[in-house]
């Protein structure tokens, strides 16, 4: 007897199944909670708190600031590879409204390299579900 | 683990079946109302190069360049100088949603559209951000109607019949309520 | 609640005579000479009632033409059983130390600490030097000559006029708020050469 459909976890590490680990740095982090954890019978199930170890994408979401900005990185390079990072919002991808600031990095992109940029101040949660299915795209063609 | 609805395809299958994200109605919410602040598109026949949401942008993320032209056009007693716009890029990447360079400008060039789809991909994914005219030019077919007038207001004065009332304006193709009872020649 | 109560000013006023009450808006500022502040405290906490520190906090104190020069600093307190609060002022100079309040309400450690830090005040006893900015970080960024650097080096692109392009821009008429004349910043560097 076989299955026809079932969840496989496969070696290829995140073509099928991905595991998102959410930086709610500020504003941004709300709209990224109201999209993975939001309405919907799909909602994704929340992994435990060790969760750099096991992520694969990492989604910052919200100003970055200065002395913010090492606690980002360390998460990042915490992280298995392959990893992706999903930049959310216009602090995070340029620094957004507080370019000015003495204390804000003008985008985490100064720092890691940045798969998919959402705009937005803040994103819809489609319009991150639109980037988590362009990184999709990107990643498995 | 639990059987989940969305198609995750076996190892021997190459061709991915693209996940399936649930769409708004299947989360239970309703389509997006028409005066979302999705994208900013540019009706580029309207922008005479005023600078003027360049300048009120608190974020500094409109970037204009022009160039001035000196036209003749038929019958004019004279040449006039005409701006043309070289560039007009804004940078979501930057932009904070806020609006005012749409209730700025005083020719209505921008318009907001309901269009969220848009991230910036790849090696230089925040750099795709950055839409140009050509981009903006696009996201005119996105930018709904206007709302309906106001049922119970009062109907415009091109529409309304007979002479306007008490001191009103005219229109291009009808003289105003004092038209030609004041002093001013012409009027 | 009443924030910055009338009749708690007013009451302060009786205890510490050097005081002065101003009022505006339904809302009462008591001016402490700088010398009685830490007397007016003991005063609020053990008189008054208002052993509730709410927030110690820092301006500009607003001179037009002299900006920077003296800071004003703010310390409300509450009355827990009535919910009144009580606001007082007093200003401090470019080189007078600000008294600490600390002992009276140990909370106010954070605050003094962060107005300190904002502002460029000198605080009373010595505490770290950085509570919220990097190590790094050189100036006072809440004064109000600090400059935003950022403002400074990024061109503003409503700086061209209609017709003009950044390939050629003409002298500079307009500039942002924030932004100050080219005359500011370090030079660079003359090539000897």
């Amino acid at each position: 007897m076989t299955t026809t459909t079932s969840t496989v976890r496969l070696n290829w590490g995140t073509r099928y199944e991905v595991t998102v680990l959410d930086l709610g740095l500020a504003c941004c982090g709300v709209e990224v909670m109201a999209a993975l954890h939001g309405p919907g019978a799909t909602a994704p199930e929340p992994v435990s708190a060790d969760a750099p170890e096991v992520a694969h994408v990492l989604v910052v979401s919200g100003t970055v600031t200065d002395v913010m900005l090492p606690a980002v990185v360390a998460s990042y390079e915490a992280m298995p590879s392959p990893k992706y990072v999903l930049s959310v919002g216009a602090c995070s991808n340029t620094g957004g409204p507080y370019w000015d600031s003495y204390c804000v990095t003008k985008g985490i992109d100064q720092m890691l390299p940045v798969d998919v940029a959402v705009p937005g101040c803040p994103p819809r949660p489609e319009a991150l579900l639109d980037g988590l299915r362009a990184l999709h795209r990107q990643v498995t063609s | 683990m639990t059987e989940s609805t969305s198609p995750t395809t076996p190892a021997t299958e190459q061709s991915a079946t693209p996940l399936v994200f649930p769409s708004a109605a299947d989360r239970g919410v309703e389509p997006l109302p028409p005066r979302t602040r999705g994208v900013i598109a540019l009706l580029e026949a309207n922008c005479t190069v005023c600078m003027i949401c360049a300048r009120e942008c608190p974020d500094w993320c409109i970037h204009i360049d022009s160039h001035t032209e000196t036209v003749q056009p038929e019958g004019a007693a004279r040449a006039r100088q005409q701006n043309v716009l070289d560039r007009f890029a804004i940078d979501y990447g930057q932009c904070l949603y806020c609006g005012i360079c749409v209730e700025v400008c005083p020719f209505d060039a921008l318009h907001w559209a309901p269009e969220h789809d848009y991230p910036g991909t790849g090696e230089h994914a925040v750099a795709e951000l950055v839409h140009e005219r050509a981009d903006l030019g696009k996201w005119v077919e996105q930018v709904p109607p206007p709302p309906p007038l106001d049922a119970a207001a009062e109907a415009a004065p091109e529409a309304a019949p007979g002479r306007p009332g008490r001191g009103a304006p005219g229109t291009a193709t009808r003289p105003g309520a004092l038209s030609g009872r004041t002093r001013r020649p012409g009027g | 609640m009443t924030a910055a109560s009338g009749e708690l000013a007013a009451r302060m006023v009786d205890l510490l005579p050097s005081c002065a009450t101003r009022s505006a808006f339904a809302q009462s500022i008591v001016a402490v000479p700088l010398a009685d502040w830490v007397t007016a405290a003991r005063l609020a906490r053990d008189e008054l009632g208002c052993t509730l520190f709410d927030w110690l906090g820092a301006e500009d104190a607003g001179r037009p033409g002299a900006v920077g020069e003296r800071h004003t600093v703010l310390l409300h307190v509450v009355d827990p059983s009535t919910r009144d609060g009580l606001l007082l002022r007093t200003e401090i100079g470019a080189d007078e130390e600000l008294p600490s309040v600390v002992p009276v309400w140990a909370g106010a450690s954070w605050h003094e600490r962060e107005a300190a830090e904002m502002f460029g005040l000198a605080l009373a006893g010595s505490r770290p030097a950085h509570l919220l900015l990097s190590e790094t970080f050189s100036g006072h960024p809440l004064r109000k000559d600090f400059v935003l650097a950022s403002r400074v080096v990024r061109p503003w692109p409503g700086a061209l006029e209609p017709g003009e392009s950044t390939a050629a821009p003409s002298r500079r008429r307009l500039a942002p708020p924030g932004v100050p004349d080219p005359s500011w910043g370090p030079r660079r560097e003359e090539d000897p050469s």
